[in-house]
């Protein structure tokens, strides 16, 4: 069912990568994954991650001048900080649904 | 109370785009004209469709199966797809960018958000033509799924505000702003006493630090259709311009007294008022004067209005009657703003409780030496209550007079809940004021008195496993209303909460900083 070069590329990947790519196809093929989305939207922006994350952008984008600045930049200067505020019980909760669904939903 | 629901965008009074707009060319880059030929927009579309956004069943399965690197296999990596052959390519391992430069196609999308990248520009474009494209498919894809949680009570999806022409307008002939910090106090105002109307300004306190109510007023969503100067729904959008002004000197409300004085004749007058009554004819005028915001979806039935009133305040108390003989339920659901609890010391006895009932574990309040709790007196509001025999009802099972025993929870809770504690006692040998406290939490949790919770305890789940995660019944305090005094005088003051955990007391005119163990402690 795939194509030549996607069967060389599972062939390459590690049975950890393998692992992880069947869990995200359950989870976007039953529509959970969009779901989760959403939660980690609402659960971010309730704690206010998501007002301290546009304040981070707006220093790097007056540090490095608007006509400059790219959005790869923003992502690189971003990107750690950010997933160092995730805030712990917003990453419990997260699990705790993935780990739900995927005991529903056992082959 | 207010629950503590999703997306709470906080609607500081503008931060516009304006800068960014004027930089930005519209037209996106000029590398996208050589995309642009043939059946470029319904391609494009399919993309969309298929691998960013996919609404229906099939594209899901779709898009779990192929949308994986072509080089590596994995699906993280900020995973792109080339917009002009069947190429997907992780971005942070570059393996898009190869692709790129070997086949010299410059465009790919984020399948995360749908974003154009240009490999010449060397960053993402915002081409106008496919922006709208984007957007067209994100709301079709949003639709096919139906009631994801995030919808918001008021019927729209969260969206990040864009500026219609007429706003673009008003902000450029209104270039002041403000910018709100975590300790600014805007919103923040007193309110004279104009005599005795101390029971108006801690309602009128309360329902101006009500986020929805503000938000829907700052965003001007009330379009008037009464004839006359006396809507109160226009006088309460003027109110709250008086309290966001950002003057600090108190309000005179003597508009809004006049107002509430004609459309509630009760109330008018100078002796001292109730304020929960007032609370009740306030939201009935408003939800009357509400006539025009139904947005078109004109409810012939007004039990079922869309406005904003009773969009924020309008919950379902279910109460169930239960046939003695035959154990036939009959059940009616009716709308409320307001619960209002008996306190133990009045003349309808308050203790025991019955079993069954469960919730004072759940809220954590503080049971020092006894004192009654707030779940207490939710917990006694919904005992099932023994009807006795002089009061008999007709069962539709057993075609006769029956003693009955009735039950009331709570089918569906409203955005924003008002508890009143019954201090005022008038009855036939007595009129008092019982000043027992009642301690309340910051937190409550209204599943135990869900009709929900009834039922599953009736279907022999006892122990029920609080959800801890579930926030769908969990409120958050953010006013309080107390009254000092005797039933024959007294002073009405209220506490109302700022921004997430700053707490003010508003006593008429002056306003002082609280500490939460200040509201805590109060009467309530």
């Amino acid at each position: 069912m795939l194509s030549c070069s996607l069967q060389v590329a599972w062939k390459t990947m590690s049975k950890e990568s393998r692992m992880k790519a069947t869990i995200n196809q359950k989870l976007t093929e039953m529509g959970e994954r969009e779901r989760l989305k959403e939660l980690l939207r609402a659960k971010l922006t309730e704690c206010g991650w998501k007002d301290q994350m546009k304040a981070h952008c707006k220093e790097v984008i007056k540090e490095k001048g608007l006509e400059h600045v790219t959005v790869e930049d923003l992502m690189v200067e971003i990107t750690p900080k950010g997933r160092a505020l995730v805030p712990d019980s917003v990453k419990k909760e997260l699990l705790h649904r993935i780990r739900a669904f995927l005991a529903q939903h056992a082959t | 109370f207010q629950v503590n629901h999703p997306g709470d965008f906080s609607l500081s009074p503008i931060k516009p785009k304006l800068n960014v707009l004027s930089v930005m060319s519209p037209a996106g880059c000029s590398h996208v004209n050589g995309y642009k030929v043939d059946n470029w927009k319904q391609n494009l579309r399919v993309i969309y469709q298929c691998f960013v956004w996919s609404g229906t069943a099939e594209t899901r399965r779709r898009k779990a199966k192929s949308c994986i690197c072509h080089m590596c296999g994995a699906h993280l990596n900020r995973l792109h797809s080339c917009l002009y052959c069947v190429f997907f390519g992780c971005f942070t391992k570059k393996h898009i960018h190869e692709h790129a430069k070997n086949k010299r196609h410059n465009l790919a999308i984020d399948l995360l958000y749908g974003g154009i990248y240009c490999f010449v520009c060397q960053d993402y474009i915002y081409d106008k033509d496919m922006e709208q494209i984007a957007k067209e498919e994100q709301r079709k894809a949003w639709k096919l799924q139906g009631t994801p949680l995030l919808f918001l009570r008021i019927g729209e999806k969260y969206t990040t505000w864009e500026p219609t022409k007429r706003e673009l307008e008003l902000l450029r002939h209104n270039p002041k702003r403000r910018k709100i910090t975590t300790n600014c106090t805007i919103g923040l105002r007193g309110l004279i006493n104009l005599g005795n109307t101390c029971f108006m300004n801690c309602i009128v306190q309360a329902l101006t630090h009500t986020p929805l109510l503000r938000d829907f007023f700052l965003s001007d969503r009330h379009k008037c259709e009464m004839q006359s100067n006396s809507c109160l729904v226009c006088e309460m959008s003027q109110l709250f311009q008086e309290f966001y002004s950002g003057h600090r000197s108190p309000h005179i409300p003597f508009r809004l007294l006049h107002l509430v004085w004609t459309h509630a004749r009760h109330l008018a007058g100078y002796e001292q008022q109730d304020a929960h009554e007032f609370l009740i004819a306030a939201l009935d005028v408003l939800h009357r004067h509400c006539k025009g915001d139904d947005n078109g979806k004109k409810a012939n039935n007004p039990n079922h209005c869309n406005c904003i009133i009773d969009q924020i305040f309008t919950g379902g108390l279910q109460s169930d009657v239960t046939c003695q003989v035959c154990h036939g339920v009959s059940t009616t659901i009716d709308p409320f703003w307001d619960i209002s609890l008996d306190l133990p010391g009045s003349s309808t006895p308050f203790w025991p409780l019955s079993p069954g009932g469960d919730g004072s574990t759940v809220n954590g309040e503080s049971h020092l030496s006894g004192s009654t709790t707030l779940t207490d007196c939710l917990r006694r509001f919904t005992r099932p209550e023994h009807l006795g025999s002089s009061a008999k009802i007709k069962c539709g099972g057993c075609h006769s007079y029956q003693e009955s025993t009735k039950q009331l929870t709570m089918k569906k809770l409203p955005i924003v809940a008002c508890f009143h504690l019954k201090r005022f006692e008038h009855s036939a040998k007595l009129r008092r004021k019982i000043t027992t406290y009642v301690s309340f939490p910051l937190e409550l949790d209204m599943t135990p008195f869900m009709a929900s919770s009834k039922e599953s305890r009736m279907n022999g789940q006892y122990q029920q496993t609080v959800d801890v995660l579930n926030n769908d019944n969990k409120y958050s305090l953010f006013a309080v209303v107390n009254h000092q005094g005797t039933l024959e005088s007294g002073h009405y003051t209220s506490f109302i909460r700022q921004h997430k955990d700053q707490w003010f007391k508003c006593d008429d005119a002056i306003i002082t900083k609280a500490s939460i163990k200040d509201v805590l402690d109060s009467e309530g």
